[in-house]
C-alpha cells in the first residue's frame, strides 16, 4: 500500500526518472549482448550471433603481442600522473578561491579558470600543436631566454607532461566547482569558533575546511580509481600522438581504435576492451573497500 | 494552479517525445544481418526498344566516395555525366556519400551493419582480405557470369587485354568489381621528388640525380640562402615517412628496396630488414643530423606542408603532380613570380644508372564498383555499370558534356575554358567535377584527361621524369585467403608500427644505427617469416593465374 501511494504521489518524479532508465537500458545494457564477439571470430557478414566461437584466442594473442607490456605501462602511467598531479589541483584551487574575500575578483578568477572546460578537445589539441611546434609560441618564448628549441610533439619524453599539464589547465576550474560546493556546506560557526580560539587562516583550512570536504574528496578519488586503466581521454591522445611518440603515448584505447575501427578487427578489440573494463571494475571495488576501511566513506 | 498544470504538461510532453525517440533508435539498431537473400534474377533481361536498360523506372542505391564531389554538389546526381547517364539508361541512382574525412570509419561501419546498398564503389583493399575477403564473406558477389552475359563493353576490353583480366581477377579467376582502370602508364605515376628549380638556378646547381648530388644540393640550400632574404630560414628537405615507406619509395629506391614487401630476383622480400635499408637509414640520419631534413618532419601534416612550401622556405619534398606541383605553382604565381618547381628523377647511387624503383600504381588498385548480396536487380546493375566502359560512357565520365565541358578539336577532346580557366576561379578538379569525375570510378581513365589536368610544362616534365624507372621490383596486387589475410594483418600491424617508430628513432638519432641488427631480430621475432611465406605463396599463385 505504502509503495503504491508513494508511486501515485510522486508519479511525475518517477516519470522524470524514466528517460534515464531507458537511456541506460537502451544504450548501456542492451548493447552488452555484443560483448560475446570478444570470444568469437567476428565477421560482419555472419553477424554477432552467427560468427564462430574462438574462446580466449583474442586475449591470448593480445597478451602475446609485442606491445602488451608497453600498452599496460603507458595506460597506467598516464592515469597515474593524471591522478597525482591532476587530482589535487582543483582542490587547491577551491581552497584558494574560498579564501578570496573580494567578490568580483573571485568571480572573475572562477570564470576564467573554468572557461577552458568548454573548448572542444579538438580545438584544444589544435592550439597545442600550434603552440608546441618547433617554431611555435612556447619555443619562441623559451628562445628569448636563450634555451634551445624543442620539438615537443615528436619527443616521447615530453608527451605525458604535455598531456597531463594541458589537462589540468583545461579541467581545474570545472573540477573545483564540486569542492567549492562542499566547502560552502560547512557550518560557518565552526570558523567563528576556531577564530575565537586564535586559529589563523592555515589552521582553519587544515582543521575545518579540509576535514569538512574529505568525504567529497574520497568519493571523487574512488571514482578516479575506476578510470585508472582507461588511460586518459582517448580522443585527446589520438589528436596529439604520432608514431614517434607511441612509446609513451600509445595506450590501450588508442591501440583498440587502430586495430578495431581502422582494421576492422572487431573481435580482438572487443576482447581488449572487455579486459580493460574488468580491470577498471576490480580497481574500483578495491579502492572502495580500502576507503571504507580507512575512513568509512564509500560508494556503496 | 493553472500555471503549474501547464508546466507539468509541457514536461510530460517533452519526456514522452524523448522516450519515443529513444525507443525508435533502439528499433533501428535491432535489425541484424540474418538470412542472406540470394540475388534474384528479376526483371526482363531483354532490352526495351528505346535503348534504355529498363522499361519502367528503376532506382538503385550506390555507396560512393565523396572526396570527388565538387563544392556545392549534394550528390553525384548533380553531375552532368550522371544526369545524362540516367537519361540514356533510365535507371535512377540514389547516391550515398560518406562524410568527408570519415570515409574509412563509415565504410567499416557500413560493412558491419549487415545491410548493404545495391552498389558499393570503393578501394576494396580497405576491407580485411581485400575484395576477395568481402566476396568470401558473402557481402559482394562474383561478377564473372554477369560480365560475360550482360556487360559487352567490359567483356570486350577483357578479351582484348588478357593482362588486365589477370590484374582484376582473383587467384581462382573470380572478378569482384567493375574496376577503375589506369591502363596507360602515363596515368599510373603521379608522385615523386620535386625541387625548387629557381633556387638551383640562383646557386648555379644542376638537378641532383644521385644521393651524393642530393647531399651537395641540400647543403647549399641550407647555407647559401637561396631565397635571398638574408636569413638562414631555409628547410632544405621535407620527408614524409608514411608515403615514403608505404607508397612512393623516394630515396629508399636508390638502394633498390622499399619500406614494405617487394621483389628481389623473383623472390618476395621485406624491405626494412634488408642490409640496404640500414644504409638508407644511415644516410637519412646523417642528413637529419646536419639539419638538411626538416626537424619537425614527423609531425608535419598537409596544412603545415602547404605553409612551408608557400612560405618560400622549403627546398624539396615529395609531391604529387596535381595536388603538389600544380597547386603550389598556381598559389605562388602572384606571390613570387620566380617560384619554379621541377620534378627530380628518382635518385640512384651511381651517376647515370636508371632508377630501379619509383612510384607506380597498379593498373587496378582495388578501386571499383562491387554489387552486394542485397541487390535485387543484378542484371540491370551490371548493364548500368557496363555503360561507362562503352564509347559514350567513356567520353561522358572522362570529359563530361560535349559543347559544355569539352570540344572535339582535330579528334582530341579538349576541355573548354569553363573547365580549364573557370570564370568563378575554381580549380580544374572542382570545375570538371560539375560535369564528370575522371578519377576513382568504375571506368577506364583516359590519358588525355591527365595530359590536360597536368598541363603546366613543369607538371608534364615531372611526370615524364618520374615515369623513367624500371619498377620491376614492385609487387603486383595479390589476393589472399581468409586465414592468410588474418595472419598477415595480425603480424603486420605490429611490424609496421615498430617499423614506423624505429624509422624516426634511427633518423633522429634516439637509437644508434648499431642497433639495426636488434631491429631486424625484433621484426623476425614478430613473425615476419610467416608473413613472407604468405606473400610468396600469393605471388606464386599470381604468376600461375
Amino acid at each position: 500500500m505504502n509503495i503504491l501511494r508513494g508511486w501515485s504521489r510522486h508519479k511525475y518524479i518517477y516519470l522524470m526518472l524514466l528517460p534515464v532508465i531507458v537511456y541506460y537500458v537502451v544504450f548501456l545494457y542492451l548493447p552488452m549482448y555484443g560483448l560475446q564477439i570478444a570470444f568469437k571470430d567476428f565477421s560482419p557478414a555472419k553477424g554477432v550471433w552467427g560468427s564462430p566461437w574462438v574462446g580466449f584466442d583474442h586475449f591470448v594473442s593480445f597478451y602475446d603481442s609485442y606491445y602488451f607490456w608497453r600498452l599496460i605501462r603507458n595506460t597506467v602511467l598516464i592515469s597515474f600522473y593524471e591522478l597525482i598531479f591532476g587530482f589535487p589541483a582543483p582542490i587547491l584551487l577551491a581552497l584558494l578561491l574560498n579564501e578570496i574575500r573580494v567578490r568580483i575578483f573571485r568571480n572573475v578568477v572562477q570564470s576564467i579558470t573554468y572557461l577552458p572546460h568548454f573548448i572542444s578537445i579538438v580545438v584544444v589539441s589544435g592550439m597545442m600543436i600550434d603552440f608546441l611546434s618547433s617554431d611555435g609560441m612556447i619555443n619562441q618564448l623559451t628562445g628569448l631566454l636563450g634555451l634551445p628549441s624543442v620539438s615537443f610533439l615528436i619527443s616521447p619524453e615530453w608527451f605525458r607532461t604535455i598531456y597531463v599539464s594541458s589537462g589540468i589547465w583545461q579541467g581545474v576550474g570545472w573540477g573545483s566547482i564540486i569542492f567549492l560546493a562542499a566547502i560552502s556546506g560547512i557550518d560557518p560557526s565552526l570558523y567563528e569558533a576556531a577564530k575565537s580560539d586564535g586559529a589563523g587562516r592555515f589552521r582553519q583550512i587544515w582543521h575545518i575546511t579540509l576535514p569538512g570536504i574529505l568525504p567529497t574528496i574520497m568519493i571523487m578519488l574512488i571514482l578516479r580509481f575506476g578510470t585508472l586503466m582507461a588511460g586518459g581521454s582517448m580522443e585527446k591522445i589520438l589528436l596529439l600522438y604520432n608514431s614517434t611518440t607511441y612509446e609513451t603515448a600509445d595506450v590501450i584505447s588508442t591501440f583498440v581504435y587502430r586495430r578495431g575501427l581502422l582494421q576492422m578487427d572487431y573481435g580482438f578489440s572487443a576482447a581488449i576492451g572487455l579486459f580493460n573494463n574488468v580491470m577498471n571494475f576490480l580497481l574500483l571495488v578495491a579502492a572502495n573497500r580500502f576507503s571504507r576501511k580507512i575512513n568509512n566513506t564509500s560508494l556503496w | 494552479m493553472k500555471y503549474g498544470y501547464q508546466k507539468t504538461a509541457a514536461v510530460l510532453a517533452a519526456l514522452t517525445a524523448m522516450t519515443v525517440a529513444l525507443s525508435a533508435c533502439a528499433g533501428g539498431n535491432g535489425n541484424n544481418s540474418s538470412a542472406a537473400p540470394s540475388p534474384q534474377q528479376s526483371g526482363a533481361s531483354e532490352t526495351p526498344a528505346d535503348g534504355k536498360i529498363v522499361s519502367s523506372p528503376l532506382a538503385l542505391t550506390d555507396y560512393v566516395q565523396s572526396g570527388t564531389l565538387a563544392s556545392g554538389m549534394k550528390s553525384f546526381n548533380d553531375m552532368a555525366a550522371y544526369q545524362e547517364t540516367e537519361k540514356i539508361t533510365g535507371i535512377h541512382i540514389d547516391f550515398r556519400h560518406p562524410t568527408v574525412g570519415q570515409e574509412k570509419n563509415q565504410f567499416n561501419l557500413l560493412m558491419s551493419s549487415g545491410q548493404y546498398p545495391d552498389i558499393i564503389e570503393w578501394g576494396w583493399n580497405d576491407y580485411p582480405g581485400g575484395g576477395v575477403g568481402a566476396m568470401n564473406a558473402g557481402i559482394i558477389i562474383p561478377l564473372n557470369d554477369y560480365i560475360d552475359k550482360y556487360a559487352p563493353n567490359l567483356s570486350k576490353l577483357l578479351t582484348d587485354n588478357p593482362d588486365i583480366r589477370k590484374e582484376i581477377s582473383t587467384d581462382d579467376g573470380r572478378i569482384y568489381a567493375f574496376p577503375f582502370l589506369r591502363s596507360d602508364p602515363y596515368l599510373r605515376t603521379y608522385q615523386g621528388l620535386a625541387i625548387r628549380q629557381d633556387w638551383l638556378d640562383t646557386l648555379g646547381l644542376q638537378v641532383p640525380t644521385t644521393i651524393d648530388e642530393w647531399h651537395t644540393v641540400l647543403q647549399a640550400f641550407k647555407t647559401k640562402d637561396p631565397n635571398q632574404n638574408g636569413k638562414a630560414d631555409e628547410i632544405p628537405l621535407l620527408i614524409a615517412k608514411d608515403t615514403l615507406l608505404n607508397f612512393s619509395n623516394v630515396f629508399l629506391n636508390a638502394w633498390g628496396t622499399t619500406g614494405r614487401f617487394n621483389l628481389q630476383d623473383g623472390k618476395v622480400v621485406f624491405g626494412p630488414i634488408q642490409p640496404a635499408y640500414k644504409e638508407f637509414l644511415q644516410t637519412m640520419h646523417d642528413w637529419y643530423a646536419e639539419g638538411l631534413i626538416d626537424r619537425d618532419y614527423a609531425a608535419t601534416d598537409g596544412k603545415q606542408k602547404d605553409a612551408k612550401w608557400t612560405g618560400d622556405v622549403l627546398g624539396a619534398s615529395e609531391l604529387a603532380v596535381g595536388g603538389g606541383i600544380g597547386k603550389y605553382t598556381t598559389a605562388m604565381a602572384a606571390k613570387n613570380p620566380k617560384f619554379n618547381l621541377a620534378g627530380v628523377p628518382y635518385p640512384t647511387l651511381n651517376k647515370g644508372d636508371k632508377p630501379v624503383l619509383g612510384q607506380r600504381e597498379p593498373i587496378f588498385n582495388s578501386t571499383g564498383a562491387a554489387i552486394t548480396k542485397d541487390n535485387k536487380h543484378v542484371i540491370e546493375t551490371v548493364k548500368w555499370l557496363d555503360f561507362k566502359y562503352g564509347e559514350v560512357g567513356h567520353m561522358l565520365f572522362n570529359f563530361g558534356i560535349e559543347g559544355k565541358s569539352y570540344e572535339m578539336k582535330d579528334g582530341y577532346p579538349t576541355y573548354t575554358d569553363e573547365v580549364m580557366k573557370n570564370p568563378d576561379g575554381l580549380a580544374f578538379a572542382a570545375a570538371i567535377g560539375k560535369y564528370a569525375v575522371p578519377f576513382g570510378g568504375p571506368f577506364v581513365q583516359d590519358k588525355r584527361y591527365q595530359e590536360q589536368n597536368a598541363s603546366l610544362p613543369q607538371q608534364k616534365a615531372a611526370l615524364n621524369t618520374w615515369m623513367a624507372a624500371d619498377n620491376d621490383g614492385l609487387l603486383p596486387p595479390l589476393t589472399f585467403t581468409n586465414e592468410e589475410s588474418a595472419r598477415l594483418a595480425a603480424i603486420m600491424t605490429d611490424v609496421n608500427t615498430y617499423r614506423d617508430e624505429m624509422f624516426d628513432k634511427f633518423v633522429m638519432g634516439a637509437e644508434p644505427l648499431d642497433n639495426f641488427d636488434k631491429f631486424v631480430k625484433t621484426i623476425q621475432g614478430m613473425g615476419i617469416q610467416e608473413a613472407l611465406d604468405i606473400e610468396q605463396a600469393a605471388y606464386d599463385r599470381y604468376l600461375k593465374r
